[in-house]
């Protein structure tokens, strides 16, 4: 059941949640609480659930039980800013990084005036702010990311959800993109969820993280989740991250 | 020349408006093929159209023509054209699911076997196999003050259609997957979109045939392509392109004979020329 969080401070709420497809539950009786300005990182082995939460918060998959409560600011979803791990342009088609920014504006009624300043904001936080009229497919691995996470910020989200957003950058150009999403979470006090494989981010940047194993999942402070018993016990195999 | 052609208005004139117009429409419409690289997917529907025609003229010539004399109808064949060709391309936006067979296959399936029936069904009858010749190798002639407001109208509420949805059209041509996570229903824009294709080439088809039907639905938006530099900016250039070698193509075809669909065409096809040629220009300049 999906409903409206009345506790200030809190952005997004679960209790008893159950997630299944079909007759294959995902996740069973998952409890979690996401407050303003956290910045969580949604960790686990492939296949622990961890994209099937993202879809039930994003609302493309009902809970087969338990709640799923949003903040009301963030409950039209108009407020959730989704960046996915890579996007399938046709690449023969000719676009600018203004063009494909202004995309995340779909659905939104936004005058004209305020669209010029939604593009120019987000474009200043992705770090691509002398880039608007740049060919799109001129564009690095790293930029064209960042370029999705602006896409994502034109719509002023409350939260943001990354989903593998690191998955096939280099380690340089993941730390780059980290630093813009770190920043927003710090000055602009942006709630994330995001989710990786890569381990030593989620130890870096995270101030909560979600350990996601055998339809299961352990969260709280980082640095409590991330420990070597609670890898241990999610990836089968002794883990330790510094 | 341009004198010849003004003078040949007051007989032409519906056949002009009409091939115009058809141009503009198809260009427009053509921008999303040409965007979701359904190139193949075009000239499927436009042999589709061919076969809805063939079987309306099958039927014809099985019925008894004078219990039901509106088999024999132009606005019947136009119903066939258009049934056939929504059908085709609202089942072609289907397929591509793991396990089952791709978009290029059933595209593949539906273009051979609409080829083939075509001929088939009116092989026997010299009337349906001149009329199938006609429209594969394209003649504008004939066009009425109907067809004009037809596609007048047809183009009018494209445009309309367009502008109110640009935004929509740009992000479900360029990422589908994106359109679908902001809560945008990607498969049934899509089915609207492959029912209003089909609705416009079917009816352009019964009018224009399938040269200048497949013609004018994707070379100006492969033109635009490689001259424009934002995906939105397709939706005007394309028309522009239509529309000019639709004017230029019908004032040669006139003055020197010849027909004004293939020429309108052949001209479409050196502008692609063309336009390859400024973006090999554009890249040459942009990496020096």
């Amino acid at each position: 059941m999906e409903g409206t969080i009345a506790e200030p401070g809190v952005v997004l709420k679960t209790s008893g949640l159950t997630l299944a497809y079909g007759q294959r539950t995902v996740l069973a009786d998952i409890t979690l609480e996401v407050r303003r300005g956290e910045f969580w990182f949604f960790v686990g082995p492939n296949g622990s659930g961890k994209t099937t939460l993202l879809k039930a918060i994003l609302g493309a998959l009902e809970p087969r039980a338990g709640e799923l409560s949003l903040d009301p600011i963030v409950a039209p979803r108009e407020r959730i800013g989704f960046v996915p791990q890579r996007c399938d342009l046709n690449p023969t088609l000719p676009t600018t990084v203004r063009e494909f920014v202004l995309l995340g504006l779909v659905g939104l009624r936004v005058h004209r005036r305020d669209e010029r300043e939604r593009l120019a904001w987000a474009l200043a936080k992705a770090g691509l702010a002398a880039m608007a009229n740049r060919n799109y497919w001129a564009l690095s691995g790293g930029q064209r990311q960042r370029a999705l996470v602006a896409r994502t910020l034109v719509r002023r989200p409350s939260l943001l959800i990354l989903d593998e957003a690191t998955t096939g950058l280099d380690v340089p150009t993941a730390e780059e993109l980290l630093h813009t999403v770190t920043e927003l979470n710090r000055a602009d006090g942006l709630t994330i969820l995001f989710v990786t494989h890569d381990l030593t981010l989620a130890a870096r940047h995270a101030t909560h993280v979600a350990l996601f194993a055998g339809g299961r999942v352990t969260a709280g402070p980082g640095r409590d989740v991330l420990s070597p018993e609670n890898l241990h016990r999610a990836y089968g195999v002794p883990v330790e991250v510094g | 020349m341009i004198h010849d052609f003004l003078a040949s208005w007051a007989l032409f004139h519906n056949t002009y408006l009409a091939g115009w117009l058809i141009g503009l429409l198809l260009a427009l419409v053509g921008v999303f093929v040409v965007a979701r690289d359904q190139i193949f997917l075009g000239a499927a529907i436009t042999q589709v159209s061919t076969l809805g025609i063939a079987l309306g003229m099958w039927m014809s010539g099985v019925a008894a023509v004078a219990t039901f004399p509106w088999l024999e109808s132009d606005g019947f064949l136009a119903l066939m054209a258009v049934l056939f060709s929504v059908t085709a391309a609202v089942i072609t936006t289907r397929g591509g699911r793991a396990g089952g067979e791709s978009h290029e296959g059933i595209t593949g399936w539906v273009f051979l076997i609409s080829a083939s029936l075509s001929i088939l069904l009116v092989a026997h009858s010299p009337h349906g196999l001149q009329e199938i010749h006609r429209l594969l190798s394209s003649s504008l002639i004939g066009a009425t003050r109907v067809d004009v407001w037809a596609f007048g109208s047809l183009l009018g509420l494209t445009v309309f259609f367009v502008l109110a949805n640009s935004r929509r059209l740009l992000l479900l041509a360029l990422d589908p997957a994106m359109a679908e996570t902001i809560g945008m229903r990607a498969a049934r824009w899509g089915a609207l979109l492959a029912a209003w294709l089909g609705l416009t080439v079917g009816l352009a088809l019964r009018s224009s045939g399938m040269l200048y039907t497949f013609g004018c639905l994707v070379l100006p938006g492969l033109c635009a392509k490689h001259v424009v530099r934002e995906v939105r900016s397709m939706f005007l250039v394309a028309p522009l392109v239509a529309l000019s070698a639709g004017a230029v193509g019908f004032v040669l075809a006139h003055h020197y004979d010849f027909p004004p669909a293939q020429m309108t065409v052949a001209l479409l096809g050196f502008a692609l020329l063309l336009a390859w040629g400024v973006r090999w220009l554009r890249h040459r300049m942009s990496a020096a």
